[in-house]
């Protein structure tokens, strides 16, 4: 029942190497040193871990002609607004707000699709036996091994017949479709590990697959699905080749798109204005994390119920 | 229940096989035109920055206004996610009306039958360069139209050659002048400054220099024109100064990639295109730079040309072949279009927009040099060959590997020969 393979992720860093503490035979001063010295080391290696976030908000300040090239310093004298300015004057007539917005329909359409499919998808492969379940459940596991390069012609092909090119539904379609066997994949792991026990009581007691479902297994599946939730809405606004295929009329552009235009080798390249806008764009995605951090690691870590 | 669900399978499949039978009933008749009331509308697509999408958002509000019965719906990318949504497209028959166009991919996509042959619609050429016409031709079909031209040149700062008490540079000289001037740069530049990038990794100064020696780059039949000693004499003439404060280190240029040496203020001077201009200024923040034309050891024949620096090009299967024909004369011809864009494409191909349009300050520079270097323009190069761009880019890495010391001269050019050979031979 504790088979759990799925992908770990990074615990939050633990203090590296902490000094053992014993205070029968060590002085104050020693551990004040002890202390001291740790946290320099762990400042050290935070600094490190941060270092390109401080050199995108310094460079999100600094004149365009400062920023890369033969200039390394962080600080520069001719510190301004201005590049923020120039991002959220949006591009060619399109203002920035209309970027956020459109990454943020995706992907909140994103969070919705992939919450609601994995989820009956997974309560069916971990709590129906339908016959083909194994074969079924294979072949899902199956498509995490096609690469996405194989398919986006043949995808395209599809959308472009069926007219739906330059819409957001080959965007989400396959979100509300439980295409994302990943998501699948961990909920199923999740639910296995809940004690069937509880779905034979309430059978008992006459619910039936939906009742059963909606009353027993989501509130128990919370932190799976919360953590299905903050990977798919990065994954989502993170996206770039999924939008960058689909999608053509730059008023419905998601922010990493719009990025791109500022950036220009065969004309003049405006990397304050891409830069600010980084800043800007990786603002929701922060917030979102920072929220729902705590659950990231319950959710894949968690087998059902403890104690 | 099941009455139900049966309908809804049906309804469902239904409206799927009607939308996919209606988008394959789509036939292409040839030219469907609209009216004012009643207006087609086609679509643009082009790679730029935001200047860019503003410009041509004026000049698609112009056109429309002039063609009432013509609607352009215009989209934008950025140069490398253009290429791949463009692979896509074409792959799945979906590619837009009007395309803005680069040179290097114009063989493939007009090899493969995706490009409409412009010859076949009406657009006014009349006022193009006659040598410039053909490098949008392949055997025989119009595929691009260029919008506008780019030639090589040598930038230098004046400013920075000032300080450093160096002579500004006529344009008239050799390799070996060239050459000892960046090392007098170099050399006074103390370490602050080099004296430029090693031009030899640079696949169009030494198509230039095959130019000049009388050297095909590419034969007709798409092999290579020159010899192993070709490019190996070529790779020797800046031999003596790879080590010197003549030439930048390769480590430093590949440290402060994305922007180039010369827009990093770390060398003086920098040999590509001039269309660039815009871009070194910005990214240098130098109040000035200024162009001389490249060195040759015949004064007589620069070996320059006049490049399209993009083209304008139709989709093979647009419903829309009159309205694509209308609206890329519009863009390529008219002065309205010149003023809007001004060198920002580079400079205007067709005289009557060039005419008509008012150059100053830094557009002024480029459209000066153009001009004179006119008498030494030889006929722009046809459609490089398929694949061009991987050869490109294999020059300039063999080259950098060599200049790290890490090839030898033979291997370098070993190395090079052989890719470039394989690649032909896989495209043949």
């Amino acid at each position: 029942m504790t088979t759990m393979a799925t992908p770990t992720q990074p615990a939050p860093t633990k203090p590296p190497a902490a000094p053992v503490y014993n205070p029968k035979s060590e002085s104050t001063t020693a551990k004040r040193v002890k202390s001291t010295i740790f946290h320099i080391v762990a400042l050290a290696l935070v600094a490190m871990v941060l270092y390109p976030a401080i050199w995108m908000i310094s460079a999100s300040f600094k004149p365009n002609s400062e920023i890369g090239g033969a200039n390394n310093a962080l600080w520069s004298n001719n510190f301004s607004f201005d590049n923020f300015v120039t991002a959220m004057e949006g591009i060619g007539g399109v203002s920035t707000l209309t970027f956020f917005t459109n990454s943020l329909i995706l992907a909140v359409g994103a969070v919705v699709g992939t919450v609601l499919s994995a989820s009956i998808s997974a309560y069916a492969f971990a709590r129906i036996n339908f016959p083909g379940r194994g074969l079924f459940f294979g072949m899902m596991i199956a498509t995490l091994l096609l690469p996405f390069h194989v398919v986006i012609i043949p995808q395209y092909i599809v959308f472009q017949q069926l007219g739906l090119v330059d819409t957001y539904v080959p965007l989400l379609i396959g979100k509300f479709l439980a295409a994302d066997a990943f998501f699948v994949f961990l909920m199923v792991q999740f639910m296995r590990g809940l004690p069937a026990e509880l779905d034979e009581a309430a059978r008992i007691d006459g619910a039936g697959h939906v009742r059963i479902f909606g009353s027993i297994m989501l509130p128990l599946m919370k932190p799976a699905l919360i953590s299905t939730s903050i990977f798919s809405f990065i994954w989502s606004w993170n996206d770039f080749l999924g939008p960058l295929l689909y999608l053509n009329t730059p008023e419905k552009y998601p922010l990493p798109l719009a990025l791109r235009l500022f950036v220009d080798q065969t004309q003049s390249s405006d990397y304050g204005a891409m830069i600010a806008m980084s800043v800007l764009a990786l603002l929701p995605v922060l917030v979102f994390f920072l929220v729902f951090q705590r659950y990231i690691v319950e959710g894949v870590s968690t087998q059902g119920l403890k104690g | 229940m099941i009455d139900r669900r049966k309908f809804l399978t049906t309804v469902a499949l239904g409206t799927a096989s009607a939308a996919f039978l209606s988008a394959c009933g789509q036939s292409s008749t040839a030219g469907q035109t609209g009216s004012a009331e009643n207006p087609v509308t086609i679509n643009y697509t082009w790679w730029g920055n935001d200047d860019r999408a503003e410009r041509t958002r004026k000049a698609i509000a112009l056109f429309e206004s002039k063609n009432p019965d013509i609607k352009v719906n215009g989209n934008f990318t950025d140069f490398a996610g253009y290429w791949q949504k463009r692979a896509t497209e074409a792959a799945g028959g979906g590619l837009p009306d009007v395309m803005q166009w680069d040179l290097s991919y114009l063989r493939d996509y007009g090899q493969r039958n995706q490009l409409l042959d412009l010859s076949t619609v009406k657009i006014n050429t009349d006022a193009f360069d006659k040598s410039l016409l053909p490098s949008g031709q392949i055997r025989g079909k119009t595929y691009g139209i260029p919008t506008s031209t780019n030639a090589f040149a040598v930038y230098y700062d004046p400013a920075k050659l000032q300080s450093l008490g160096v002579a500004e540079p006529d344009g008239q000289w050799t390799y070996k002048e060239f050459n000892a001037f960046m090392l007098e740069v170099g050399q006074k530049g103390n370490g602050a400054f080099y004296g430029g990038t090693d031009y030899t990794g640079v696949w169009w100064m030494f198509n230039i220099w095959l130019r000049q020696n009388n050297i095909q780059a590419f034969t007709d039949d798409g092999k290579l024109g020159f010899t192993k000693d070709d490019l190996k004499k070529w790779w020797n003439t800046t031999a003596e100064l790879r080590g010197t404060p003549a030439l930048v280190p390769e480590e430093r240029v590949t440290q402060l990639a994305p922007k180039s040496a010369m827009g990093s203020n770390v060398t003086a001077s920098e040999v590509t295109w001039d269309n660039f201009m815009a871009g070194y200024l910005g990214d240098s923040g130098a109040k000035e730079l200024k162009l001389v034309p490249v060195p040759s050891d015949d004064p007589d024949n620069l070996g320059l040309f006049l490049k399209p620096s993009m083209l304008m090009v139709a989709s093979a299967k647009t419903k829309y072949k009159d309205a694509a024909a209308r609206f890329i004369d519009f863009m390529v011809n008219d002065p309205e279009v010149g003023q809007i864009f001004k060198t920002s494409r580079g400079v205007p191909a067709s005289k009557t927009q060039r005419d008509g349009t008012t150059f100053e300050g830094t557009d002024k520079l480029v459209v000066d040099y153009e001009k004179s270097i006119e008498k030494y323009l030889k006929d722009a190069p046809e459609p490089p060959i398929v694949g061009f761009g991987t050869l490109e880019a294999s020059f300039k890495r063999v080259s950098s590997e060599l200049n790290y010391g890490k090839l030898t001269l033979d291997g370098a050019a070993d190395a090079w020969f052989k890719e470039a050979e394989d690649l032909i031979k896989q495209n043949a």
